[in-house]
C-alpha cells in the first residue's frame, strides 16, 4: 500500500512538471541524501525504484557506491543503471567495471550495455576478455560495446572476434566494427574505415551485416566507392541491391551521377527503372535531363519511362516540359496519367505560358489533355481558348473544356456555364456544367454575389435544378446563401424542404443557428422538424465559441422541446460533446 | 477567430475537387496493377497489433502486393484475433504467431514489419528490427528520449533499411499543402509555426503494487516491460498507449500529440534540425525557437475548429491553418490559385503506407522517414525537458546537448532494462 501512495505522489508530482527538479541547482546536495537515505533504508523496493530514477538528476559520485550495491539485485539493477548512466562521474565507470567482475547472465549484460553507452574506453581491457565469455550473450554485449568505445584498442580487440568468434559473436563483432568504422571516417581516417569494414564482408557473417559493410565501405571510400556502388546496384542479391539504391542517394559528387545515368542505359528494364528513381531523388541538372529524356523515349521501357515521368513532377523544369507532354498523349493510360500528374505539379516558372501556347493549335485528339492540364492547373490565362473549346462539336472537348471553365472562370461570365448547366439538351454537357459551376461558385471570393446569380434559376427553375443550385449556395456559404436555404426549408414543396432543412443540418457556420431554432417553432412535427433540432444541437456541439454558449443553446433547445422525444434528441445530442457530463448536468439544473 | 468571423479573404477550402492519391510512383510501375507477382510482394509482419496497429494494418492488407504473414503480440487473445484477420483476407490459415519479437524478426522471408506496441518498445524495437534487416513503419511516438532518437536514426541508416513513422498526416493532401505552402515561400518569411499539443504535462508510470501475473502464454509481462525498467505486474500499467511513454519521466501530451503537429510543423520548414530554445508552458503556450528567430509554438487554445490536430503556419505575408477535418483556411485565396486540393477527413493512413510500401521497392525515403522523425521527436523530448525542469533550455544541434545544463543533459537519455540496447 506505501508503494502505491508513493507512485501516486509521483505521478502527481510529474503532472506538476517535475517542478522540484528545477530546485536542483539550489542544493542538489540535500536532495541526493535524502534519495541516497532511502537507498540505505528498508523501504519498499518501489521507493527505491523511484529513488533511483530521481537520482538521475539529483545523483553524483556520492551516491554511486549505494547504486552499485543494486546491479546484482534482479529487481532493482535496471532502475540504478538509469542514474549510473547519467551521472556525469569517473566514479559511475569504475563502479560498472568493478560490478562486472562479479556478475554474469543477464545482469552483466546490463552492466556491459551501460559501459557502452558510457563509451569507458578503460574496460576495453575487460571486455575484451568477456568477448571469450562462453555465454554468447555477454560475449556478443562486450562486442557491440567495444564498437561504442570504438577506438584502435577497441577495434584491435574486435577484429579476432570477427575473423574466428562463435557465429552470434562474430555477428555482434561484425555490427560493432562498422559502427567503429563510422567513428573513423568521421575522424578523417576514411582509408582505416574502409579496411575495417572490407574485413567484415570477408567475413562469415549474416547478410545483413554484409549489406552494412559494404555500405560503409562505399562510403568511407568517397567517389573511389563508385565502382563498389555499382557492383551492388548489378547484384543478384536483392539485399545489396537496396544497398546500392540506398547508398546512390547518399554518396555525393558526379561521379556518381555519371555511374547512376551509364546504368541506367544498360541495365535491365525493372532495374533501370530503380536506378531512376535513386537519380531522381539525388536531383540536379544531369538527372533532370536524363529523366526529361527517358519520359520523352517512345523506345524506352515502360517502366522507365513511368518512374521518370512521374519524378519529374517534383523535379521538372521548362526544358523538361515537351517530354512530359508527348508522354501526356501516350496510348498508354499509366503512363499518360504520370505524366499529366507530373505536369499539374510542376513549379517551374512558365509552363502555363507553354500550355497555354499550344492550346491554340491544338485540334480535337489533343485538346482534352492540355484542358486537363489547365483545369489541374487552374490556368486562367486559358480561359478564352476554354470558352471556345466549350463551343466544340466534340463532346469529350465540351466536357473537359466545361471542367477548366470550372477551374477558370471569372464572376463575369459565370453566367457561360449556368447557360450551358439549365439550357443544355445534352444531358452529359448539363451535368458537366453543373458541375463545373459547383467548382467555380464554391473558389468565387464574393459568396453572396455567386448567390444572387443563381437566386433567379432557384425561385423559377424546375424543382431538380432548383435543388441542384440549393446544393451549390449550400456549398458557397454566406448570410445570402443562408437565407435562400432557409426560405427553401420553409416552402411550400416537400423536396425544396427536404433540401432546405438537409443543407441547414449540415451548415458550416454557426448563423445558421437561429434559424433552425426558428424552424424548431415553426414546423409541424416530423422529419423536417427534428432535422432542424438536430442541425440546431450539432452548431451547439461543433460550433459553440465554448461551453457556457453550448450549455445555453442545450437548454434553450430543451425550452423548445414539444415532448419527450424531443427531450431525447437534445440529450442523445448533448452525450456527443466535449464534457458531456457537465454539459448534461448543467442543462439539467435548468429551473 | 472562429469560422463565424471568416471573410471570404480567408478561403474555406471545402473539398470539391477529386480524390486523389498522393504517390511516389506509380503503381503500375512497381507492379500493382492487378494481383502483385510473388517477386513484386512484400511480405509483412506486424508486433503489437492492438486497437491502433488493427486501423493501420487494415491500411496494409488494402494494398495488392502485401502479404500478411506473421504477427507477434505479448498478448494471446490479440495474436489470434489478427491471425484470424490477415487469414481471412489472405483466403488461408498460413499467419504464424509468435510471443516474441526476435522469433518473428529471425524469419527470413519477413521483408517488413508494422510496430504498433506501446511507445516504450517503439524505438528499441525498430532498432532490433532494422539490424534484423527488415523495413520499419513504425507508430509514433517513436522514441523515449533525445538519445534513443539519435541512435534509431543513426541505426537506420547504417542498416540501409527503410524506415516510416506513423506520422500518417504528411501523406494526407491538405496538410501537405498546407507544409508546401510554408516550405515553399508562399507565406512569405516564415515567422510561427503552431502545434496543438494536448496537454502539457510530464507522466509517469511509476511502480504499482504487485498483483498475480498472469501465465506469460496468455500475457507475457517480462516482455511486455521490455526496456523499461522492472516492475511487478498490475494489470493497470498494462496500457501499452502511455506504458512509459517519453521514459516515463518526460513523455506526455507534448510527445503523444506532438509527434504527429510538431512533425508537421518541421516538415514546413523543410525537415530543418528542430528548435533550439524552449521555455516552459506559460499562458497555455510553450514557445520554442529555431536558430533563426522562427517560433515553434505549442499551444491548447485558439484554434479555428477544423479538426483534431490542428497545425498552423505564419509567414511574413500569409497563413495557413489546418486539421483533420480535411479543410483548410487561408489568409488569402490567392494562396490556392493553381492547385486543386483533395479533402480526406480523418486521418486515414492508408496513403502513408502506401509511401513506405513504393520506398521498400525503390528504396527511396518516405515522407515519414527517420531523419523527418528524429527532428520531430528531439523537439517533442526537448520541449518536455523545459517542462520538466520549469525553465527554459537551450538545445545545440551540433552536439546534440543541452548547452550548459546538466539537469538537462542527464535527461537526455535513459537506460534500458537489460538485456535490451538501442
Amino acid at each position: 500500500m506505501r508503494a502505491f501512495a508513493l507512485t501516486v505522489s509521483l505521478t502527481l508530482f510529474a503532472a506538476l512538471g517535475l517542478r522540484s527538479f528545477a530546485s536542483a541547482k539550489d542544493g542538489a546536495g540535500p536532495k541526493e541524501k535524502e534519495l541516497i537515505a532511502v537507498l540505505r533504508s528498508d523501504a519498499p523496493e518501489a521507493d527505491k525504484a523511484m529513488a533511483c530514477k530521481r537520482l538521475a538528476i539529483h545523483g553524483s559520485a556520492d551516491a554511486v557506491p549505494d547504486l552499485a550495491k543494486l546491479l546484482g539485485n534482479e529487481r532493482l539493477a535496471s532502475w540504478a543503471r538509469i542514474p549510473l548512466e547519467s551521472i556525469p562521474d569517473a566514479a559511475c565507470d569504475q563502479a560498472l567495471r568493478d560490478a562486472a567482475g562479479g556478475l554474469q547472465g543477464t545482469l552483466l549484460v546490463g552492466v556491459i550495455n551501460s559501459l557502452g553507452v558510457r563509451r569507458d574506453a578503460q574496460a576495453v581491457s575487460m571486455l575484451a576478455k568477456l568477448l571469450g565469455d562462453g555465454d554468447a550473450a555477454v560475449a556478443s554485449a562486450a562486442a557491440i560495446a567495444l564498437g561504442l568505445v570504438g577506438d584502435d584498442a577497441a577495434v584491435a580487440a574486435l577484429r579476432p572476434a570477427l575473423a574466428a568468434g562463435p557465429p552470434a559473436v562474430r555477428n555482434a563483432a561484425a555490427e560493432a566494427c562498422v559502427v567503429a568504422a563510422e567513428r573513423l571516417l568521421a575522424a578523417g581516417r576514411g582509408a582505416d574505415a574502409a579496411a575495417l569494414c572490407d574485413a567484415v564482408r570477408r567475413a562469415d557473417v549474416p547478410p545483413q551485416r554484409i549489406a552494412e559493410a559494404t555500405r560503409g565501405a562505399i562510403l568511407a571510400r568517397g567517389s573511389a566507392g563508385v565502382p563498389l556502388l555499382v557492383e551492388q546496384l548489378r547484384s543478384a542479391d536483392r539485399r545489396l541491391v537496396g544497398i546500392g539504391l540506398s547508398v546512390a542517394r547518399e554518396l555525393r559528387g558526379p561521379e556518381v551521377d555519371a555511374a547512376l545515368v551509364a546504368e541506367i542505359g544498360s541495365a535491365a528494364p525493372a532495374r533501370a527503372a530503380l536506378v531512376v528513381t535513386a537519380l531522381a531523388d539525388r536531383g540536379g541538372p544531369v538527372a533532370r535531363k536524363t529523366l526529361a529524356e527517358i519520359t520523352g523515349r517512345r523506345d524506352a521501357a515502360r517502366a522507365m519511362r513511368l518512374a521518370a515521368a512521374e519524378s519529374l513532377g517534383r523535379m521538372g523544369d521548362l526544358e523538361s516540359l515537351p517530354s512530359l507532354l508527348t508522354a501526356a498523349a501516350d496510348d498508354d493510360a499509366d503512363l499518360a496519367a504520370a505524366a499529366r500528374s507530373a505536369i499539374a505539379a510542376m513549379q517551374a516558372a512558365g509552363v502555363n505560358d507553354r500550355i497555354v501556347g499550344r492550346l491554340a493549335a491544338a485540334d480535337a485528339a489533343a485538346l482534352p489533355m492540355l484542358l486537363e492540364l489547365v483545369t489541374r492547373r487552374r490556368i486562367a490565362a486559358a480561359l478564352p481558348n476554354v470558352i471556345e473549346a466549350m463551343k466544340s462539336p466534340e463532346k469529350s472537348v465540351r466536357t473537359a473544356a466545361l471542367a477548366a471553365a470550372g477551374e477558370t472562370v471569372d464572376f463575369g461570365r459565370l453566367h457561360l456555364i449556368i447557360e450551358r448547366a439549365i439550357g443544355s439538351d445534352d444531358a452529359g454537357d448539363s451535368a458537366a456544367a453543373l458541375a463545373a459551376l459547383r467548382t467555380a461558385c464554391v473558389r468565387m471570393p464574393d459568396r453572396d454575389g455567386c448567390t444572387a446569380v443563381l437566386e433567379p434559376v432557384i425561385a423559377t427553375g424546375p424543382v431538380g435544378t432548383r435543388i441542384a443550385m440549393l446544393d451549390i449556395v449550400g456549398e458557397v456559404g454566406g448570410p445570402r446563401a443562408l437565407a435562400a436555404v432557409a426560405a427553401a426549408a420553409r416552402n411550400a414543396d416537400e423536396p425544396l424542404r427536404d433540401a432546405g432543412t438537409r443543407l441547414l443540418g449540415t451548415w458550416m457556420t454557426a448563423d445558421a443557428a437561429p434559424v433552425l431554432l426558428d424552424l424548431t417553432k415553426e414546423l409541424p412535427e416530423g422529419k423536417f422538424r427534428d432535422r432542424a433540432l438536430k442541425g440546431y444541437l450539432r452548431i451547439a456541439r461543433q460550433l459553440a465559441a465554448n461551453e457556457a454558449e453550448r450549455i445555453a443553446m442545450c437548454r434553450t433547445a430543451l425550452a423548445t422541446a414539444r415532448g419527450d422525444g424531443d427531450r431525447a434528441i437534445v440529450f442523445e445530442a448533448i452525450e456527443g460533446m466535449p464534457n458531456a457530463a457537465a454539459v448534461q448536468k448543467a442543462v439539467e439544473a435548468t429551473p | 477567430m472562429t469560422v463565424r468571423s471568416l471573410s471570404r479573404r480567408h478561403f474555406l477550402a471545402a473539398g470539391s475537387a477529386a480524390a486523389i492519391a498522393p504517390v511516389v510512383i506509380p503503381g503500375s510501375a512497381l507492379g500493382l496493377d492487378g494481383a502483385a507477382a510473388p517477386s513484386e510482394r512484400i511480405v509483412v509482419g506486424g508486433i503489437g497489433i492492438g486497437r491502433r496497429g488493427g486501423h493501420v494494418l487494415g491500411s496494409f492488407l488494402e494494398q495488392p502486393d502485401v502479404r500478411f504473414a506473421a504477427v507477434c503480440d505479448i498478448k494471446e487473445a490479440r495474436r489470434t484475433a489478427v491471425k484470424k484477420m490477415a487469414d481471412t483476407k489472405h483466403g488461408d490459415d498460413r499467419c504464424t504467431m509468435h510471443r516474441d519479437f526476435r522469433e518473428l524478426l529471425d524469419l527470413q522471408h519477413i521483408d517488413a514489419v508494422l510496430i504498433a506496441t506501446g511507445p516504450n518498445w517503439h524505438g528499441t524495437m525498430s532498432a532490433h528490427a532494422a539490424r534484423a534487416g527488415k523495413d520499419i513503419y513504425c507508430e509514433k511516438p517513436c522514441t523515449k528520449t533525445i538519445a534513443q532518437s539519435l541512435a534509431l536514426r543513426d541505426i537506420i541508416r547504417r542498416t540501409g533499411r527503410v524506415f516510416q513513422a506513423g506520422t500518417q498526416r504528411r501523406n494526407l493532401p491538405h496538410f501537405a499543402f498546407a507544409c508546401e505552402l510554408a516550405r515553399t515561400g508562399r507565406l512569405g518569411e516564415m515567422r510561427r509555426l503552431y502545434a496543438h499539443p494536448a496537454g502539457m504535462q510530464a507522466a509517469m508510470s511509476g511502480w504499482l503494487p504487485a498483483e498475480p501475473a498472469p501465465d506469460p502464454k496468455e500475457v507475457d509481462w517480462e516482455l511486455y516491460l521490455g526496456p523499461a525498467a522492472w516492475r511487478p505486474f498490475n494489470p493497470r500499467l498494462l496500457d501499452g498507449f502511455n506504458f512509459e511513454k517519453g521514459g516515463g519521466l518526460v513523455g506526455g501530451g507534448v510527445l503523444e500529440w506532438g509527434s504527429h503537429c510538431v512533425d508537421l510543423c518541421q516538415w514546413a520548414v523543410n525537415d530543418r534540425p528542430p528548435p533550439v530554445e524552449y521555455a516552459p508552458p506559460r499562458d497555455g503556450q510553450i514557445v520554442a525557437r529555431y536558430d533563426d528567430g522562427v517560433e515553434l509554438v505549442f499551444r491548447e487554445q485558439g484554434w479555428i475548429p477544423l479538426g483534431s490536430c490542428p497545425v498552423r503556419f505564419e509567414g511574413e505575408t500569409g497563413w495557413v491553418e489546418t486539421g483533420d477535418s480535411g479543410k483548410f483556411v487561408l489568409s488569402s485565396p490567392d494562396l490556392l490559385a493553381g492547385r486543386k486540393v483533395a479533402k480526406i477527413g480523418g486521418y486515414p493512413a492508408t496513403f502513408h503506407v502506401r509511401d513506405f510500401l513504393d520506398c521498400v521497392k525503390t528504396r527511396a525515403k518516405p515522407k515519414g522517414n527517420e531523419e523527418a522523425a528524429c527532428n520531430a521527436h528531439i523537439a517533442c523530448h526537448a520541449a518536455n525537458v523545459a517542462i520538466a525542469l520549469g525553465r527554459p533550455v537551450r538545445y545545440d544541434n551540433a552536439t546534440n546537448r543541452f548547452v550548459g545544463d546538466e539537469e538537462a543533459n542527464r535527461l537526455l537519455s535513459e537506460a534500458c532494462r537489460e538485456p535490451w540496447r538501442m
